[in-house]
């Protein structure tokens, strides 16, 4: 631990203070009962798959240059990197690259010996792999379940190894059963990068330099609409760790601010850095909507004094979209919504359909806590009560609730919804816009346009079978949440 | 037995086993199992077989114990209980199936005494206890075949035109359904009923129902051995092996009078069916000759289409087969024997070199190294060496990322139809 600093982060986000994963309710009841202290600790029952920490270090990290990513793991524990490997694909042709690179992912490949015996050996081959083949600059190596489990030593394997290696070993804790949330994957590797190859590393500081923290799911297009409106502030960026390198990451300490593009990214390594480097940061919103990306535009500009400017900005860029946003509200006011995301992007979203004069119906969050209550009672101002599902999918619950409250658009992951005949749109797409002002157009059109053309899912919903009992709509969709203890303070 | 791999094509034996159960109408898996395995392991299956996911149930729909610090440390049986119970009540399922993750393997839970106490349920509840770290996938798909056989399958009296088709393993073939379809049309033909457990939504009548069969066709250089031995002894159905992937009318033809053969089927009619079908792919080849450019070929696949691919465009396109990888890991000598000998014993054409490899970097190296290929059959994994090669890079091969395929084949005799449409690219 540093000298000076009061705790260490475990990056188990459950962990942190007064924050709830198994919850259902009216937002008022919710909101309440936050605030009264009453919620009790909870856990359902029967639930379905959830996605792991291990999924998000790996995600975060895989489009860096000159890295190798090693999973200490059975063959199964790369799986999810296909959908980060496809983002980093069609990230490289969207930035006109001509060799379209596969990023070098090595799993250990853990069988029922190495169970036994231990894989030790078998990481230091991979290691040695790593570095014949690439000499790269960087070696990730990701612990499993397994690993943990076995109990091999990855950082004793790492500091023997690192005595020889050209290339700095990173070693992430990111073991999945060590977690439910799977943004703690996020803080792992945040973790490791600061204690591995930032260390104390203290560099010049480059003025106008700011560390913009982005996830895997952030399309080309809207980094270039971030670096444009960052860019008008006379801000340069430092966009990492997406399509980043180790010299972007050793510019971190450079920068004169930080902000995120999500909420639950890079949020405790942005504290981090204040802390070690006085960096100050932004902690917003994730910009979508105009509402929240105000909001998200003024945080920057805030911390790099540049708020004057910031409000000029503004109010250009209201005068060009608000009259092009009076046109799409035109087709979608009074519209009911349901919205399932994760935690950035379901608030967010929240906020993106006042823009357009919708009702919110239905929201489901994976994480209840302090920053969730502000968002839940900034909509229960607007919307009144709605129903929350805090969950992360579990689309048991999502479709019980969406088939009670026939909303008029679901925006989320269209699986599920979409064969009740109901049109779905979607505020995850890591290949096209959504953010900034820009995106905002981009994705009130794409919802007015499948609003009003719903054949397709309106001619599904005639053949489609979800595997559900018909009994199980008509019981209490949080049937299986079972608390520690009764909420003493129900409004 | 597991090797240090990179970029490894599918995923462990739970991935397997999932996608397996999850290609038969109305089966509800169950995962006692950290909390990102059903996620894991849907990804790495169907999520790199062309774009399809399994309707009934996939990734995050699927019931899981989820396995945190508590679960694995003190026990996750509990949890598995009323997981269990839970899937029962909500899932309209017509059989459940226990799957262990890697944390419910090393931890000891006795799956197999949970699954007893729900022996009375009105549904049937089954253990698979192959943890993910056992193996690959292609051990997850034995692990299923062999859990109907124990379990499902019901000795009756044999049904002299029922035939069991097995070897082709839903989502690491990406074209499975229809593959499956074009067999079905093709055996059909010849007046066969026919099991694939996976399309029509047969379900498990098909299961029960195989143990009735007259005969066992498995589509695969090597899978199922240790299935066949049971299939013949426990139930008394021989088993025709076609050692890859027939595609195209000379492979299909000799398909089609195996079958007729181990089944004492009618000469004539075989006949007759075989003259049919390559009429209409000739008919058809008729209309295009010389439209797709003289190519010298590689290809980089799972066995069955290493072979599938490698001898249509030998023998029946005469393009020219340089370099051809096989790229699942095989354990048994005599298994890379069969896979060799089918891609080296082509009619007219020169053999060409045959490698093993699964890492990608080896797999990379072996076709930098040859500077002859025009033709690169491959993963969207080659894609690269493709491009920095130059070469026409067509990305037919598991584990696909950047096509969507609902029923397209290319497999059987209308299957080869499909290959050449897709090979052509007007460069």
């Amino acid at each position: 631990m540093e000298q000076g600093m009061p705790e260490t982060y475990s990056g188990i986000r459950e962990r942190r203070p007064e924050t709830y994963n198994d919850l259902g309710g009216s937002s008022e009841e919710l909101a309440y009962s936050f605030e009264k202290k009453c919620l009790k600790a909870a856990d359902r029952t029967f639930a379905q798959g959830l996605q792991c920490q291990e999924i998000n270090s790996m995600a975060a990290l895989m489009s860096l240059d000159d890295a190798v990513f090693i999973a200490h793991s059975p063959q199964g524990c790369v799986g999810c990197t296909v959908m980060a490997v496809d983002m980093y694909r069609v990230g490289q042709a969207h930035r006109g690259v001509k060799y379209i690179r596969n990023p070098h992912i090595i799993v250990t490949n853990l069988d029922s010996d190495d169970i036994v015996f231990g894989g030790g050996k078998k990481l230091v081959r991979a290691i040695h792999q790593a570095e014949e083949r690439y000499a790269p600059k960087l070696i990730f190596i990701y612990a499993s379940c397994a690993s943990g489990m076995i109990g091999d030593d990855l950082d004793g394997i790492v500091e023997n190894e690192q005595a020889n290696s050209k290339a700095i070993l990173v070693p992430v804790h990111c073991e999945g059963f060590k977690s439910k949330i799977c943004a703690s994957g996020f803080d792992s590797a945040f973790i490791s990068i600061s204690k591995y190859i930032l260390k104390d590393r203290h560099v010049p500081k480059i003025p106008g330099l700011v560390n913009l923290f982005a996830p895997t799911t952030v399309s080309y297009k809207d980094q270039l609409e971030m670096e444009r409106m960052l860019g008008q502030l006379g801000l340069t960026v430092n966009y990492i760790p997406f399509y980043g390198s180790l010299e972007s990451i050793l510019k971190i300490p450079a920068a004169s601010a930080s902000t995120s593009i999500c909420k639950v990214f890079a949020d405790e390594f942005m504290i981090e850095l204040k802390r070690k480097y006085g960096i100050p940061y932004s902690h917003t919103v994730m910009p979508i909507g105009v509402r929240n990306t105000d909001a998200w535009f003024r945080g920057i500009a805030k911390v790099a004094g540049k708020e004057k400017e910031a409000e000029e900005i503004i109010a250009r860029e209201h005068e060009r979209i608000l009259p092009l946003v009076a046109r799409i509200r035109k087709r979608l006011e009074g519209k009911r919504v349901f919205i399932c995301g994760g935690t950035g992007r379901s608030f967010a979203a929240a906020a993106l359909i006042d823009d357009f004069g919708m009702k919110l119906v239905g929201l489901e969050t994976p994480t209840y806590n302090q920053d969730a209550q502000t968002d839940i009672e900034y909509l229960n101002g607007i919307h009144k009560d709605f129903v929350v599902d805090v969950a992360n999918m579990e689309p048991f619950e999502q479709v019980n609730i969406v088939n009670r409250l026939k909303p008029d658009v679901f925006i989320g992951v269209p699986e599920w919804s979409a064969r009740f005949g109901i049109p779905t749109t979607h505020v995850l797409d890591g290949k096209r816009p959504t953010m900034g002002y820009d995106g905002l157009l981009y994705l009130g059109n794409k919802m007015a346009d499948q609003i009003e053309n719903p054949g397709f899912n309106v001619k599904l919903a005639a053949h489609a079978r979800l595997p559900y009992r018909e009994s199980w709509y008509s019981e209490d969709p949080f049937k299986y949440i079972k608390a520690a203890g009764e909420n003493t303070c129900r409004k | 037995m597991s090797e240090v791999t990179e970029n490894p094509r599918g995923g462990c034996a739970l991935a397997g086993i999932n996608a397996v159960l999850s290609a038969v109408d109305r089966f509800c898996p169950v995962y006692h199992s950290g909390p990102g395995c059903c996620m894991q392991t849907c990804a790495s299956e169907q999520g790199q077989s062309c774009g399809r996911t399994a309707s009934f149930l996939s990734g995050v729909s699927l019931p899981s114990t989820n396995m945190l610090e508590k679960e694995v440390v003190f026990g996750g049986t509990d949890k598995l209980r009323t997981t269990i119970q839970g899937a029962m009540e909500i899932i309209d399922a017509d059989a459940y199936f226990v799957l262990t993750g890697c944390t419910a393997g090393i931890n000891g839970d006795d799956i197999q005494s949970v699954v007893s106490e729900f022996k009375n349920a009105p549904k049937p509840v089954y253990a698979i206890d192959t943890p993910g770290f056992a193996g690959n996938d292609m051990l997850g798909y034995e692990s299923v075949i062999d859990t109907f056989i124990d379990k499902i399958m019901v000795k009756g009296p044999r049904q002299q035109n029922l035939v069991n088709l097995f070897g082709i393993v839903p989502y690491h073939d990406p074209y499975w359904s229809g593959t499956l379809e074009e067999f079905t049309r093709i055996l059909r033909a010849l007046g066969l009923e026919v099991n694939t457990f996976f399309t029509e939504h047969q379900g498990i009548d098909a299961v029960k129902r195989a143990g009735s069969a007259a005969l066992n066709i498995i589509i695969h250089p090597w899978l199922l051995r240790g299935a066949e031995k049971k299939l013949s002894g426990q139930f008394g159905i021989p088993t025709l092996r076609i050692e890859g992937m027939p595609v195209g009318a000379t492979d299909t033809t000799a398909f089609v009078r195996q079958v007729g053969e181990a089944l004492s089927l009618d000469s004539g009619k075989v006949e007759s069916v075989v003259r049919k079908e390559e009429e209409y792919v000739y008919d058809y080849f008729e209309q295009a000759i010389g439209k797709l450019s003289w190519k010298r070929f590689a290809v980089v696949s799972d066995s069955n289409y290493a072979v599938g691919f490698t001898r249509f465009l030998a023998n029946d396109y005469s393009f020219t087969p340089l370099l051809t990888i096989v790229s699942e890991p095989l354990f048994r000598d005599k298994d890379k024997d069969a896979v060799r000998k089918r891609i080296t014993n082509l009619e007219y054409a020169r053999a060409p070199e045959v490698y093993f490899a699964s890492d990608q970097y080896d797999i990379e190296k072996l076709l930098a190294k040859n500077d002859e290929i025009t033709l690169l059959i491959g993963s969207t994994n080659e894609r690269e060496i493709g491009s920095r090669k130059g070469c026409q890079c067509s990305v037919l091969s598991y584990p696909v990322t950047d096509k969507l395929v609902f029923n397209r084949t290319y497999g059987g005799y209308r299957g080869c139809l499909t290959l050449v449409e897709d090979l052509y690219d007007d460069l």
